[in-house]
């Protein structure tokens, strides 16, 4: 009796244990089910919120805290708590509650990109990809105190910046975004130093042109202008004291409402049709002014931006500097530049345009793909302003930039990019129109560069505005290495890269004349079947008595090559 | 039974005691411990050469660039001389217009303190040897010591001039035990360890290894000396700059050569030359990486202004040459780096034997240097000399010559930089030698340094680069970002956040 009670003992001490562990083991295990931890925009703000608190409540009473949590590809520039308050204060509110709500989406969407744009493709001027709210935002650098800081809209510095989330970067700044709720012509007439500039302005009726907010037009062209405007003490040091004077001076009908009057054009002449910052213009040889058919030439020397300097007949003419601290004013519908001379309209003289038919403003906002090596993309002749085709709507129009040391060697483009067709010909895509940039009234000869394929269409006629060139275009036929190259100029091919290579060939396609200055429209028409791919490199219009071969292109590079 | 059971035992017992030898045995196979290394002469040798080895190409089991790439590009990308080219990757270019993110890979350390850590082994391990080998005499295992601690001095040294404040590590990293978290140590204190490490390697040096290869292959005292002098103009204390390029000009060991046709050849494409202290010795077995990087797929171009504004062209006379620009450094037209790829005046090497050197001292460095020495005190004639000296064995053109007087203290200070400029091209040195003198007196000629900042800036992004620029912070490389995720106790360059 007493072993079996023994056993018993041990049995039930056994019992007992077995079912503990049951009860214990039959709690479900925690498996991590999620592969990937990284937050997400709004979870990283709740996760930091001791600093960004402020933002995260302005997401959250705009409504906007759902989506800056879903999968995408987005840019914050994260305002921290002191920056908000700074922002409070400035307005004149107590608390986030205290601002209307509208005023709120408007800052919140300010903040955000829908692009991941990370601080190495910041430059001195709008960053490509517009926000969410439409303005585009500027970056640059700034110096305080021997410390270098990143700034967006000139005064916001960076903190932190490229703080990788799950759905795209943020950088954090130490003062709130300001949408710039001023017209050009309230920000003109905001500043006293600019009082006579806009008497001027008013007297010649473009005052309402300034004033209108942005529209955009069927191809979705917006309606922003660049102001070049100048001060008191500018127009002072040119004579120029009061209205009158300016009239005395300029208005030959007595009449500066009539766009032909002289002072008319003298406002006209400074008003670009485009959005340029000073980065903009630093890379534009040429822009247009809403005086008819009259451009403005920039250049670049050294680190001062000038406009219209020329040698002519042997005469230099110095520029007109840009006030670089000054300038780069954002207004609702456009930007405000200063320059530190008077300057009015100047006679031109035809200049080589280099077009490289990949540099379209839609692909340029591909931030990601926009001449970044071992990239593609494609876009419909919808989504594309400047340029147009006939044939089905479902072909679209590649963007190509090669992979660097690409066997097929495209990568040795200019700017190591490409527009690619695939099968050029009727049906598909064919009869392509560009807009072509700034061309100064003059005789151009056009030479068009391409990447030899054989599956290309082998004959493709050139129309410069609807006229037929003379030279039909083989894009299956490679460039000659062997030839001198004057002597293959004389036959209307040249090497148009540096370092050369047979699978680029560069054709004439005929001499025109340019008969207006501005923006043209030249066409590719293929009259053969086509396979496969056409790459298209370069089109180079160059007056006629200039050197065709020199300049040449820097395969795969950016740069010009001097003989 | 009994007897089986007494046979099962004894098979057992036989089985144990036979394996058990190899089967418990811990040690690698296919390696070395170091129990077993580190006894003889011999290996303190194959240790010291292996330091040379990691120099020349990365070790079969590492994947990363050779230290020469790093030692150009670090020296080179920022400098303005250098373009890129059709395989230049983004990381590179974004060095080039001073776009730098702490994941920029180019800022991988890594090749550095893997060699610092065989010179730490070295300097830790083979003092012991000196009682396990009684034929390893207390001088040669000097004269190897000297090579492990000057090696390891010029790769702080390098380090220090390219990221700024680094982690200081002075003992061998010989178990996974280690503390692998250390801080990083400022700049000055950097600089003060590779100098006390340079006195005592001086103090430990061979002059002579009694051949050629080994006298401009391995570290000499004149190597030493080289390196002294350069760290004291760093440092801006030029009277022992000038006592340490004195020691080298005055040994008579070292001559310049005439310019001639075959000055190229002599000089670089056979190295080892009477104007080189020091040289990475590649040979046609172990090859450089050069014939790649510069020819076959080139990653860098001369920048286009290279040809005339540093070396000048004689437009009325084009024969009349520099003997360092056109077809030395580079190759007028294509821009192509030339330096490290040329035979001769006409042709190339071909792959299988492009074994050129890496140059890390040549005679007229320590001229150059002496020359920065002299001018920084007051010695401005002297200075001139040594420039108008050298530019006469180079055959100069006077479309690159300077007039200035004696008096002229910054006027012969831009000069010699220029003379370096033609003098080193493509030799990893531009970059340090603007960066040396645009923060002499505490960064009074930063304008030095913005000026070429300037001329290789996108028009686009000039304005944001000399305002970053401004920042001496900007002008040090940041630590990557890998490296900050491994080494918690590192603290980023404030510039990078």
């Amino acid at each position: 009796m007493k072993t079996h009670l023994k056993g018993f003992k041990l049995t039930s001490v056994f019992i007992l244990i077995a079912l503990a562990s049951m009860v214990f083991g039959c709690t479900q295990e925690k498996y991590k089910e999620s592969t990937d931890e990284t937050l997400n925009i709004t979870e990283f703000l709740r996760a930091n919120e001791e600093e960004y608190s402020l933002f995260l409540e302005i997401l959250e009473v705009t409504d906007y805290a759902s989506f800056m949590n879903t999968y995408g590809t987005y840019t914050l520039f994260l305002p921290t708590n002191a920056a908000i308050e700074g922002f409070l204060g400035d307005v004149g509110a107590g608390s986030i509650s205290d601002v209307p709500l509208e005023d709120l989406q408007e800052l919140a969407k300010l903040h955000i990109l829908s692009d991941v744009v990370t601080t190495v493709e910041f430059n001195d001027g709008k960053i490509a990809t517009p926000s969410l709210q439409g303005q585009f935002l500027i970056t640059g650098a700034s110096n305080i105190n021997g410390e270098s800081s990143i700034t967006i809209n000139k005064d916001s510095r960076i903190i932190t910046s490229n703080l990788e989330v799950g759905n795209g970067v943020i950088h954090v700044i130490d003062k709130a975004l300001r949408v710039a709720d001023k017209t050009l012509a309230e920000t003109i007439d905001a500043d006293p130093e600019l009082s006579l500039f806009a008497e001027a302005v008013r007297e010649t009726g473009w005052y309402d042109v300034l004033d209108q907010p942005v529209t955009y037009d069927q191809d979705s062209i917006s309606s922003h202008v660049s102001v070049l405007a100048q001060t008191n003490a500018i127009f002072q040091e040119a004579g120029l004291n009061s209205i009158e004077d300016l009239k005395a001076r300029y208005s030959h009908l007595d009449d500066p409402t009539n766009p032909e009057d002289s002072l008319n054009l003298f406002v006209a002449y400074r008003i670009i049709p485009e959005l340029d910052y000073l980065a903009d213009l630093a890379v534009k040889s040429v822009v247009l002014t809403k005086a008819p058919l009259e451009v403005i030439s920039v250049k670049l020397a050294s680190d001062s931006l000038l406009l219209n300097e020329e040698t002519f007949n042997g005469i230099f003419e110095p520029g007109v500097q840009i006030n670089r601290a000054q300038s780069d004013i954002t207004a609702s519908n456009g930007v405000l530049h200063y320059v530190n001379d008077n300057f009015f309209i100047k006679k031109r003289f035809p200049a080589p345009v280099y077009f490289d038919v990949a540099d379209q403003p839609e692909y340029r906002q591909l931030s990601a793909v926009f001449r970044k090596p071992g990239n593609y993309a494609e876009l419909a002749r919808s989504e594309l302003s400047e340029v147009t085709w006939e044939g089905n709507e479902a072909f679209k129009m590649g963007y190509l930039a090669a992979a660097t040391g690409d066997g097929a060697q495209l990568s040795q483009a200019w700017h190591g990019d490409v527009v690619e067709l695939l099968r050029h010909r009727t049906g598909v895509i064919n009869n392509l129109a560009f807009t072509t940039p700034v061309i100064i009234k003059g005789r151009y000869k056009i030479w068009v560069s391409y990447r030899q394929n054989a599956r290309a269409s082998s004959s493709v006629r050139v129309l410069f505005n609807g006229e037929a060139l003379p030279r039909l275009i083989n894009f299956t036929e490679y460039g000659n290495t062997e030839l001198p190259e004057r002597v293959l100029e004389s036959q209307g091919y040249k090497r148009h890269l540096s370092v050369t290579t047979s699978r680029f060939n560069s054709r004439l396609a005929g001499i025109v004349e340019v008969p207006t200055t501005g923006r043209h429209t030249i066409t590719l028409e293929s009259l053969a079947y086509a396979g496969g791919q056409s790459w298209i490199d370069v089109i180079e219009f160059r007056p006629v008595d200039m050197d065709q071969l020199y300049p040449k292109f820097e395969a795969g590079g950016d740069g010009l090559i001097y003989e | 039974m009994q007897t089986r059971i007494t046979h099962i035992l004894a098979i057992l017992l036989a089985a144990l005691s036979l394996s058990c030898d190899s089967y418990l045995d811990l040690r690698p196979e296919n390696g070395t411990v170091r129990q077993e290394f580190w006894q003889t002469k011999e290996d303190v040798q194959a240790a010291v050469i292996g330091i040379y080895s990691a120099m020349l190409n990365t070790p079969p089991s590492e994947s990363d660039l050779t230290l020469a790439e790093y030692l150009f590009m670090y020296g080179e990308l920022r400098g303005g001389m250098v373009s890129p080219a059709a395989f230049t990757s983004n990381d590179q270019s974004d060095i080039i217009t001073t776009n730098i993110l702490p994941s920029n890979s180019i800022t991988t350390w890594s090749q550095f303190y893997r060699i610092i850590n065989y010179c730490n082994t070295v300097i830790d391990l083979a003092p012991d040897v000196l009682e396990e080998d009684p034929t390893l005499t207390q001088e040669q295992l000097n004269n190897y010591l000297s090579e492990a601690l000057a090696i390891r001095a010029y790769l702080y040294f390098t380090l220090a001039k390219s990221f700024k404040d680094v982690p200081l590590k002075l003992d061998a990293t010989l178990s996974d035990g280690d503390n692998f978290q250390l801080e990083t140590t400022p700049q000055d204190q950097i600089f003060a360890q590779v100098l006390v490490d340079l006195n005592d390697a001086e103090r430990l040096s061979v002059e002579d290894y009694g051949n050629t290869p080994e006298n401009k292959g391995r570290i000499t005292k004149f190597a030493i000396n080289a390196m002294q002098a350069d760290l004291h103009l760093w440092l801006e204390n030029y009277d022992e700059a000038l006592v340490a390029a004195d020691k080298i000009i005055n040994s008579g060991q070292f001559e310049l050569i005439d310019a001639s046709p075959q000055w190229f050849t002599t000089v670089f494409a056979l190295g080892n030359s009477t104007e080189s202290i020091f040289e990475l010795q590649y040979t046609p077995e172990n090859r450089g990486p050069f014939y790649g990087i510069f020819l076959q797929q080139p990653q860098y171009l001369a920048a286009p202004a290279v040809l005339e504004e540093v070396f000048g062209v004689d437009f009325d006379e084009p024969e009349n040459k520099d003997v360092r620009g056109e077809r030395a450094s580079l190759v007028p037209g294509t821009n192509e780096i030339y330096k490290f790829t040329g035979l001769n005046e006409d042709q190339r090497k071909a792959l299988q034997e492009s074994d050129t050197h890496w140059f890390v001292y040549r005679y007229s460095d320590a001229l150059l240097m002496k020359a920065e020495a002299l001018n920084e005190l007051g010695r401005g004639a002297e200075a001139i000399s040594i420039i108008e000296d050298l530019r006469e064995k180079r055959a100069a053109i006077a479309q690159t010559q300077e007039q200035v007087s004696p008096q002229d203290q910054d006027g012969i200070r831009r000069y010699i930089l220029a003379e370096r400029a033609r003098e080193f091209a493509f030799e990893g040195k531009r970059w340090f030698d603007v960066l040396r003198n645009a923060r002499k007196n505490n960064y009074a000629y930063l304008d030095i340094l913005l000026g070429v900042a300037l001329r290789s800036a996108p028009a686009n992004q000039q304005q944001s680069i000399l305002a970053k620029l401004q920042d001496p912070n900007s002008h040090y490389l940041p630590i990557n970002t890998f490296e900050l995720y491994t080494n918690k106790a590192l603290t980023q360059n404030p510039f990078y956040k």
